[in-house]
């Protein structure tokens, strides 16, 4: 195939996504002090990117999302407690429990998505709000995955790795990763978006039964951004809660509030913009952080107003907002 | 006649009691471009659910190029050349007026045989096509009414139909605008595309659009008649204007 220089211009807007998250990294990086800040923006930049393949794309609310999350974690975890004898395998060990955790989230968004994905806005949120409760309640119940026990395996990533590369992998690859998975989430929305899943996306979101009308497989469309979505939210997972905390309890991982600051993060940056989970991601960690050191305990309290003063003010978020601003200026090229 | 474009047999639906459309039968040539019309509550709309699915019928059968489409869905008539307008016209807002254009083109009859820039390349042509002169990088949504008709009708030429089914094309529109469409689709039907256009109140456009005129009246066809025919039938007459005195 050969590239063209329009081909070329459409990723033009790669260029600040990855500015970004190179900064991110560099500061990070540079600034021992500042690192556990970082790595907090980080998984909720990641977390935005990979949701907004969802919610942005489609306009479709899943209130079950953290599953993914959460099946992630467990991929990484059995892949690292289970494969604790075998130290030839090395790094490779966590790339293996990246991919568990990336095919499990899978297997559970085909599962949630061939049947709830029939279901119109408000009734599929509704239908997803289960998921994420059942999922919990099977593993304690079942007891299936150590169950409420949970999994802990920090002795396990000592036998892999030794102490050393051990500590280092948990305190500070595991949150590049995190960086990585956020940047790769953002280069595969921008392929989408230039695609025709991107089209098709484009039309659904705006008039399900019209896009049908036009020929758009409407079903198929959203199955293909759950899944996607929901391989990233597995990757995030197995790197930013497996790897860094190496355990992992039910209570913990399928907690609705994280899905609640996914939705957040994407509204507030804009939903459907490419930059809008970097720059709901920053804002949401900064003033969460922020409210954590002046009013210790209240940082809960940030959510339901965040949410409402942007669906009043500014329903197409921080970047939708920027968008509409540079409508005919050179810069809009680079601001999606 | 022996092999129509679509041919229609028997249909039927019902809401409950109500009979939307009754026991509709009619067949359409490639090519050809034709009226229906009839008072509000016809069951014009409903008969045109049921053409591309939107709807499926009670009984009755419909056959698109000899092929049993009544169970077909909706998406997959679009890909066999069944492209249609709303009466009120349904653009993907945030989209560009290229882009909604585009949209046709990928998904249409032509899906999965152009690529996004071809698609473009096809929207720019129909914009141009149906005359709408208009910045087609403006999001649809500033879009005047005849602009929104206008942008609709050439996303669904884009798709590339055989049959293209327009709901009231012509409401809101000037008798100038009106002349420019009938033009138009003279020529669209010169390319071999059928046209079943929905006409509710505008005879003007009928008279001038169409050599085949499709009356319905409570769900049944009343008439199917050349349209001269059609608008000097008495029972025609008398559903539009009420009977003559005496």
């Amino acid at each position: 195939m050969k590239l063209h220089r329009q081909d070329l211009e459409n990723y033009y807007a790669l260029l600040p996504v990855l500015g970004a998250y190179l900064a991110l990294l560099l500061v990070g990086s540079s600034q021992p002090d500042v690192w556990q800040l970082v790595a907090m923006l980080a998984f909720y930049c990641a977390l935005g990117q990979a949701f907004n393949l969802f919610l942005g794309m489609t306009g479709y609310v899943d209130f079950g999302y953290v599953a993914f999350v959460g099946v992630g974690t467990y991929g990484m975890a059995l892949s690292i407690s289970g494969l604790s004898d075998m130290p030839d395998l090395g790094v490779w060990v966590i790339v293996i429990g990246l991919l568990v955790g990336a095919a499990m989230a899978t297997v559970l968004s085909l599962a949630v998505g061939a049947v709830a994905l029939r279901l119109r806005g408000a009734y599929f949120a509704i239908a997803t709000i289960g998921v994420n409760e059942g999922f919990r309640y099977f593993i304690e119940g079942t007891h299936i995955w150590n169950g409420s026990d949970g999994i802990v395996f920090s002795r396990d990533l000592r036998l892999i790795f030794g102490r050393e590369t051990a500590i280092e992998l948990t305190t500070f690859w595991a949150d590049v990763l995190v960086i990585g998975i956020a940047a790769m989430a953002a280069v595969v929305t921008l392929i989408y978006m230039r695609s025709k899943i991107g089209y098709a996306l484009t039309a659904l979101r705006a008039d399900e039964d019209a896009a049908k009308v036009i020929g758009i497989n409407v079903t198929k469309y959203k199955i293909m951004a759950f899944i996607t979505s929901a391989v990233f939210a597995g990757l995030l997972g197995g790197a930013a809660w497996a790897l860094k905390l190496t355990y992992v309890f039910p209570s913990d991982v399928f907690e609705i509030h994280y899905t609640v600051e996914a939705i957040v993060i994407v509204m507030l940056g804009g939903a459907g913009t490419l930059l809008g989970p970097i720059a709901g991601g920053l804002v949401y960690g900064l003033s969460k952080y922020w409210l954590a050191v002046i009013l210790p305990g209240f940082q809960l309290l940030l959510f339901a107003p965040l949410l409402l003063v942007i669906v009043v003010l500014f329903p197409e978020g921080l970047v939708g907002v920027l968008k509409k601003r540079l409508r005919g200026h050179p810069l809009a090229k680079l601001i999606i | 006649m022996d092999n129509p474009l679509l041919r229609i047999e028997h249909l039927t639906k019902r809401f409950g009691g109500v009979v939307a459309v009754d026991d509709v039968s009619l067949s359409i040539d490639e090519g050809e471009l034709f009226a229906i019309v009839g008072p509000n509550g016809a069951g014009k709309t409903t008969l045109f659910n049921l053409i591309n699915g939107v709807l499926l019928p009670d009984e009755g059968r419909m056959l698109f190029e000899g092929r049993d489409i009544t169970h077909v869905p909706v998406y997959r008539r679009a890909s066999l050349g069944i492209g249609r307008t709303f009466q009120i016209p349904r653009p993907f807002g945030a989209a560009s007026v290229r882009e909604n254009v585009a949209i046709g083109a990928l998904f249409g009859r032509l899906a999965g045989k152009v690529s996004v820039e071809q698609a473009l390349a096809i929207a720019d042509d129909y914009i141009r096509r149906v005359g709408l002169r208009t910045d087609a990088d403006k999001p649809c949504a500033v879009l005047t009414p005849v602009e929104r008709k206008l942008m609709e009708l050439a996303r669904a030429l884009a798709m590339k139909p055989k049959l293209l089914l327009m709901d009231e094309a012509m409401a809101g529109m000037n008798p100038k605008e009106i002349d420019g469409l009938v033009a138009l689709l003279q020529r669209i039907k010169g390319e071999g595309v059928a046209v079943m256009a929905l006409v509710e109140h505008i005879m003007r456009a009928v008279a001038g659009l169409a050599e085949r005129v499709i009356v319905l009246h409570q769900g049944a066809v009343l008439a199917d008649a050349s349209t001269e025919a059609a608008l000097s039938d008495p029972e025609v007459v008398a559903v539009y204007f009420g009977k003559p005195p005496g």
